[in-house]
């Protein structure tokens, strides 16, 4: 029965992805990848790992469509067409695909306890945990105290992220004018509340 | 015997709740304009999410996880009405015409 | 404006518990599903709805960009500074056995005070990614 539920939502997400490339309309696309990203959440919560599908929910579906649709404001609704057909892109990832699931053949079954994998660290994680760390959450204890190197580097990667948006995108300081408005960047502060260009 | 009951009683809401849900987007897909459209969306979101929710707080019985799912459901209630008004606005503002049956001529 | 009445009366009436549903997200991480980066999110997502309903302006007087700016920077501060604050106690970098009188409580409150950081940074930098696209019009 598990199955069945498995490969609905596998092939659901495998229609909308096919929806996000081929419809042209931006807008539509945005939605799509809403949807994309709730699917995966739902996906995440099937493997039993409820802490991804929460981020992925509240990020993808949340966060990642308003930014989109604020950038929708700037570039317009329509997706230009392409200009030449993409013939060899395709054959590069067809065959990356076509190695990457070759390789997949050698792994060992999905899930199953003497797997390499679940035999390294984790039974030291998932048996030391409650009287090392004393936290009942065994992926917070992982997360912040055996790996917690891990999350200040991607706390610092996060952080990166924000630095090099805001050299391309944020406008300095205005310069004060008492005449007029400062055009140079389009800046938004003082423009009225019915005036926004986000909700266009 | 209470465990039977629970589990018709809950059966019985999630059943009712997949029907409203189907017939909500059976309308999206079938209706003719954006605001009769909306209509169907929002019974989707009211009915059919309230019907799966009471199936599901039959299952968690007099427990602290029924309360939390009365607590979605109404953040449920609260911002549903709302998103459906702002669509309709939005609408409204884009100069979408509703969708006018053909008038057939009085006899 | 009175024609957007009901939306901001309803997300009046509802910002205060998305900001408080962030918190219990961030605090109940050692006990469920949770932790930092989903409480920054929502947090920064309760801003963003306020700045959807009631214009960039309002939420700018709010929350100056400046000070979101400042919040992405002093997470990860928070975040390194609980390592050297284990440092200066006699233990590794992030060894949070040594924080307090019992290594429990001091992987309990190391553990706090990392999500803390992780949700203060996570915050900064949505709001600010927001900031950054929201305000520009079309070229």
């Amino acid at each position: 029965m598990d199955a069945v539920v498995d490969i609905a939502v596998l092939a659901l997400l495998a229609v909308t992805a096919l929806g996000t490339l081929r419809i042209r309309n931006l807008f539509a696309v945005v939605m799509l990848l809403g949807i994309y990203s709730l699917l995966c959440a739902v996906l995440w919560t099937m493997l039993d790992a409820v802490d991804v599908a929460f981020t992925e929910a509240a990020v993808g579906a949340g966060i990642s469509t308003v930014l989109l649709l604020g950038s929708l404001a700037l570039v317009g609704h329509e997706e230009k067409k392409p200009a030449h057909r993409p013939l060899l892109p395709l054959f590069v990832v067809l065959v990356t695909g076509g190695v990457l699931i070759y390789g997949t053949l050698d792994m060992p079954p999905f899930g199953q306890p003497d797997n390499p994998a679940h035999l390294h660290v984790a039974p030291r994680y998932i048996e030391e945990s409650g009287h090392e760390i004393g936290v009942p959450n065994i992926v917070t204890s992982v997360l912040a105290s055996y790996r917690g190197y891990d999350t200040m580097g991607e706390t610092t990667v996060i952080f990166t992220a924000v630095v090099g948006v805001l050299l391309l995108l944020a406008r300095g300081p205005r310069p004060r004018r008492p005449w007029g408005r400062d055009e140079r960047n389009g800046d938004a502060t003082d423009m009225e509340p019915g005036e926004e260009r986000l909700n266009g | 015997m209470l465990h039977v009951a629970l589990d018709i009683l809950s059966w019985i809401s999630i059943l009712a709740g997949l029907f409203f849900i189907l017939v909500g987007t059976l309308g999206v897909l079938r209706m003719p304009d954006i605001y009769t459209r909306l209509h169907a969306a929002g019974m989707t979101d009211t009915m059919g999410a309230g019907f799966m929710i009471l199936g599901m707080c039959f299952q968690a019985g007099l427990h602290l996880l029924a309360l939390r799912l009365l607590l979605v459901y109404v953040f449920l209630l609260f911002t549903s009405p709302i998103s459906t008004h702002a669509l309709a606005r939005a609408a409204l503002s884009g100069k979408v015409e509703p969708y006018r049956a053909p008038f057939e001529g009085g006899d | 404006m009175d024609d957007r009445v009901i939306l901001r009366v309803g997300t009046k009436f509802l910002l205060p518990y998305i900001l408080l549903f962030a918190l219990y997200v961030q605090f109940h991480g050692d006990y469920g599903p949770g932790g930092g980066f989903q409480a920054g999110v929502i947090f920064a997502a309760g801003f963003i709805l306020y700045a959807l309903v009631y214009g960039l302006g309002k939420v700018k007087e709010v929350l100056p960009p400046l000070v979101a700016y400042v919040c992405s920077a002093v997470g990860v501060m928070i975040y390194a500074g609980t390592g050297v604050v284990t440092i200066l106690k006699g233990g590794g970098f992030l060894d949070y056995n040594v924080l307090l009188h019992d290594p429990h409580h001091g992987q309990h409150w190391g553990i706090f005070s990392v999500e803390f950081g992780v949700l203060v940074t996570v915050f900064g930098v949505m709001v600010s990614i927001f900031y950054a696209f929201a305000g520009r019009r079309s070229p």
